[in-house]
Order: C-alpha cells, then sequence, then structure tokens
C-alpha cells in the first residue's frame, strides 16, 4: 500500500511539476475530453505531485477508498479534473487553486472565485471512470454528462433481466432484435453508456432521473424534429420521455463512440442555442487528449484512439 | 432504549458519489431522513452518528451473504475487507455494479426491492437491515 499520509507529504521534498500547456477553450458545440490511463503512471512520485493539488477533503476521500488500486484511481480522477480544469484559464490558475461545490442535486461544479480584472472561463466539466481509464469531458458554459464503460464489461445478470428492469420499453425491444448475445451485450453496454451520460448531463443523476423515463434512440435522417428543422442525412442520437414519445428533447445533443480500442463512450451535451449553426452540420463536435498530467499530452482526435463516432 | 441507525441515507449520494467521482465532503453522512418507524425526532439522538444500532439490525449471516454478493459483483480480491460499514461507493461501485447488486440480493433471499427503497442503501449493513425488513414483510403477507 502507498503511504499516502497528508502529513508526509506536506514535508516530503519534489521537483515542482512542469507547467501545464494552455489549452484553447472549447467553441460552443465542443466537447473536450482528456483522458488517463491509469497503467500508464509508473513512477509513484507523480502519485505525490498529484496528491498536492488537492483540498485536504479530497485528499480524505481518496485515503477512504478500500485498497491501493481505488485510492490510485479516486486520486486520478481528482488530479486529472484539477488538471484540465487548469489548462483553460491561461496559466492564471494552478490545479491546486479550484474549489468545487455541488448543485442542488450533488453534482460538482467549480465554484469561481471573483477576480477583479479577470473574468475566468465559465467552464462545465463531468467525469466517468472505469479500473482502467478515467474521463474528463470539459464545455464552455453547456451542461455535459460524460460516461465511460470498458467494451468488455460482462454483466452478473441477463442483458434482458437488466433491460427489462431498468429501460423503457423501446429500448428493451430493440435489444430483443439482437439475436447474436453479444451484440446485445455490447449494445446494452453502449445504451448504458448513453443513458448514464443523459442523467449525469442534466445534473441529477441515476437517483434523479430514473432510466425507465426516457428512451434513447436512433433517429432516422430525414425526419423533421419538433423544431421544424430539417435533419442532416446521418441518423442521430435522440432522447424522448417514455410518457411523451414523438417530441424529442432537443435541447440535449449526443456522440458515442471508442476511446482507446478500450472502452466505450458517451458525451451528452446541451445544445448551444445561443450560437445557433447557420444550416451547417450543428452535432456535437470532439476533441480528445490521451494525458499524463505533467509528463505527457496527445491530441488524439483525428487518430485510431477515437473511433466509430455516432452523434 | 430503542435507537435507529441512519438507514435512510439517500441513495443520492452513493449513485452521485459513484457517478460524479469523490465528493467534496467525503464520507460524510448527508441527507439524513428518520425512517418512519414510530420512534419520535425528539427523543432520538444525533443521527449522524453511526454507532447507533436498530434494535432489530440484520443477523450476521445476512450481513455475510450481502458481503459475498458485493464481493462477487466487484470482483474485489480477498485482501480487500468487508466491514458492515463499507460504503459501496468505497469499493468503487458504479451505478450498474449497483443495479446489479440489488438483483443479485433479490435473487439471493428471493425479495423484490422497490426503487425508492434502493435508493437508501449505501453500506453492507443497510442493505443487509433492507433485506431483513422485506423478508420479513414477505413472511408475513
Amino acid at each position: 500500500m502507498l503511504p499516502l499520509h497528508s502529513n508526509s507529504l506536506a514535508r516530503r521534498p519534489f521537483a515542482s511539476p512542469l507547467p501545464l500547456p494552455p489549452a484553447s477553450l472549447p467553441s460552443p458545440r465542443e466537447t473536450h475530453i482528456w483522458y488517463v490511463v491509469p497503467d500508464e503512471l509508473k513512477d509513484a512520485s507523480l502519485l505525490y505531485q498529484y496528491m498536492e493539488l488537492l483540498s485536504p477533503c479530497e485528499r480524505q476521500s481518496v485515503l477512504r477508498m478500500n485498497g491501493e488500486r481505488l485510492q490510485k484511481g479516486a486520486l486520478l480522477a481528482r488530479a486529472l479534473v484539477r488538471t484540465t480544469l487548469a489548462r483553460y484559464t491561461d496559466g492564471r490558475l494552478s490545479p491546486k487553486s479550484f474549489k468545487f461545490q455541488k448543485n442542488r442535486f450533488g453534482k460538482p461544479e467549480v465554484e469561481w472565485d471573483k477576480y477583479d480584472l479577470w473574468a475566468p472561463p465559465p467552464l462545465q466539466f463531468n467525469i466517468s471512470h472505469t479500473s482502467t481509464m478515467i474521463a474528463c469531458g470539459v464545455t464552455l458554459d453547456l451542461p455535459i454528462g460524460i460516461d465511460i464503460e470498458e467494451k468488455q464489461r460482462k454483466t452478473s445478470n441477463n442483458i434482458l433481466s437488466l433491460a427489462h428492469r431498468y429501460f423503457s420499453p423501446v429500448e428493451v425491444a430493440y435489444l430483443k432484435t439482437l439475436a447474436d448475445p453479444e451484440c446485445r451485450q455490447s449494445e446494452f453496454i453502449r445504451l448504458w453508456t448513453l443513458k448514464e451520460a443523459y442523467v449525469k448531463a442534466l445534473g441529477r443523476g441515476f437517483s434523479g432521473t430514473p432510466f425507465k423515463d426516457f428512451t434513447i434512440r436512433l433517429e432516422a435522417s430525414n425526419s423533421k424534429q419538433v423544431t421544424g428543422e430539417l435533419k442532416s442525412d446521418a441518423p442521430s442520437i435522440v432522447v424522448e420521455a417514455v410518457d411523451d414519445p414523438g417530441i424529442l428533447m432537443n435541447r440535449w445533443q449526443f456522440a458515442l463512440f471508442e476511446l482507446n480500442n478500450s472502452h466505450y463512450t458517451a458525451v451528452c451535451m446541451e445544445r448551444d442555442v445561443k450560437n445557433p449553426a447557420d444550416g451547417e452540420n450543428n452535432s456535437l463536435k470532439l476533441e480528445v487528449w490521451r494525458t499524463l498530467p505533467f509528463v505527457e499530452d496527445e491530441c488524439v482526435t483525428e487518430t485510431d484512439a477515437v473511433k466509430n463516432i455516432i452523434r | 432504549m430503542a435507537a435507529v441507525s441512519a438507514t435512510s441515507i439517500r441513495f443520492g449520494s452513493t449513485f452521485r458519489t459513484a457517478s460524479w467521482s469523490s465528493n467534496q465532503t467525503g464520507g460524510r453522512i448527508s441527507n439524513v431522513k428518520l425512517v418512519s418507524m414510530g420512534i419520535s425526532k425528539r427523543i432520538l439522538p444525533s443521527l449522524r452518528s453511526p454507532h447507533f444500532h436498530i434494535c432489530c439490525a440484520a443477523k450476521p449471516e445476512t450481513v455475510e451473504k450481502v458481503c459475498e454478493v458485493v464481493k462477487k459483483q466487484l470482483a474485489l480480491k480477498d485482501e480487500i475487507v468487508l466491514t458492515p460499514d463499507s460504503k459501496f461507493s468505497a469499493l468503487g461501485a458504479d451505478s450498474l455494479d449497483t443495479v446489479e447488486i440489488v438483483m443479485g440480493l433479490e435473487e439471493q433471499f428471493g425479495i423484490t426491492v422497490e426503487e425508492d427503497n434502493s435508493q437508501n442503501i449505501t453500506t453492507i449493513q443497510e442493505a443487509a437491515d433492507l433485506i431483513e425488513k422485506l423478508v420479513q414483510q414477505k413472511a408475513e403477507a
């Protein structure tokens, strides 16, 4: 077990971490995603550097996790959030200086200080992790939810039992059309990540927005939505209330893709109505970086690390 | 004198912790509500202490069975020590794990957990308490 005791950390000398390269702010329809692969972290002294970034409360939370692996994951998650947000402040805020609060539903958000001569960017973020990856999504002033699941994830219970219990009738019917068990398994996981991303974007989480109350599905191309706008050719991911089918909740847009060849990733973002697209494709745009904070950043947006994107 | 454990802690905090990653308040119990056991609020000591146990707290065998289901679902290695106070969030359970644990417990004990009941369990002990309550209700029905 790593000796991650707060007391010893305060006195331990280490080289100052390299400054984080600044990042350009997300544009109105963009989600930026930064992800960490915990297994890539081989240098234990990095963990001490990350621990230094955390608030005392966060450190206690990390140490309360049961076992070294979970502690490391929790630590990396907090370090990822703090370092990611700091990148967008043009060097003015250090990762350590961020404060967080919860909205009335319990969703973490940044608590910004007031500055005389500078307005901090209104960043919104959301985080998701598995034991093998942690991802942080960032937008400019738009609610966002992100969920990742390992592609290989197997459920203990039967897929249709789970679906009958927790998914909407339309979604259950869809899963039933898939005869191949592996296909059904992966579609279940993908649908789960989409639903998770949606409730996280809403800010109420799983307990605040029962999965059974809404359907997420593909909407065929060339159909008119409630707003009367013609959609682009490709089918798109839409969400509708079970009680109100046919009325698509246009406010929310989605992306579903594979990340690092290991994880299904779903992003849900509120549509930016202040900056409507002029006839061009207004689907969600993604920029993705693989990172090991203070060590390495790699933009992977146009690479094989981000593929099979559905919006 | 009867004492009541804080069994109505909103499940929100488990899912929230699991979904939102770690939270600022750490393990502090929040949003505690009284279980309606016909016990007046006035005579109860602070509900924020975890040391009060309901007079009909679950049997050790039930707690152990819950531990087994949880350990299996979360694929916990033997080095991980589970206690009745172990919080699901501290075991790395995400929302899918939690629903699978609930379904696994239903199968083990032959009960059905209503969604709003499942909102109230954040530890092994709370799960065991709820299970015994539901088993007893089923027997009485």
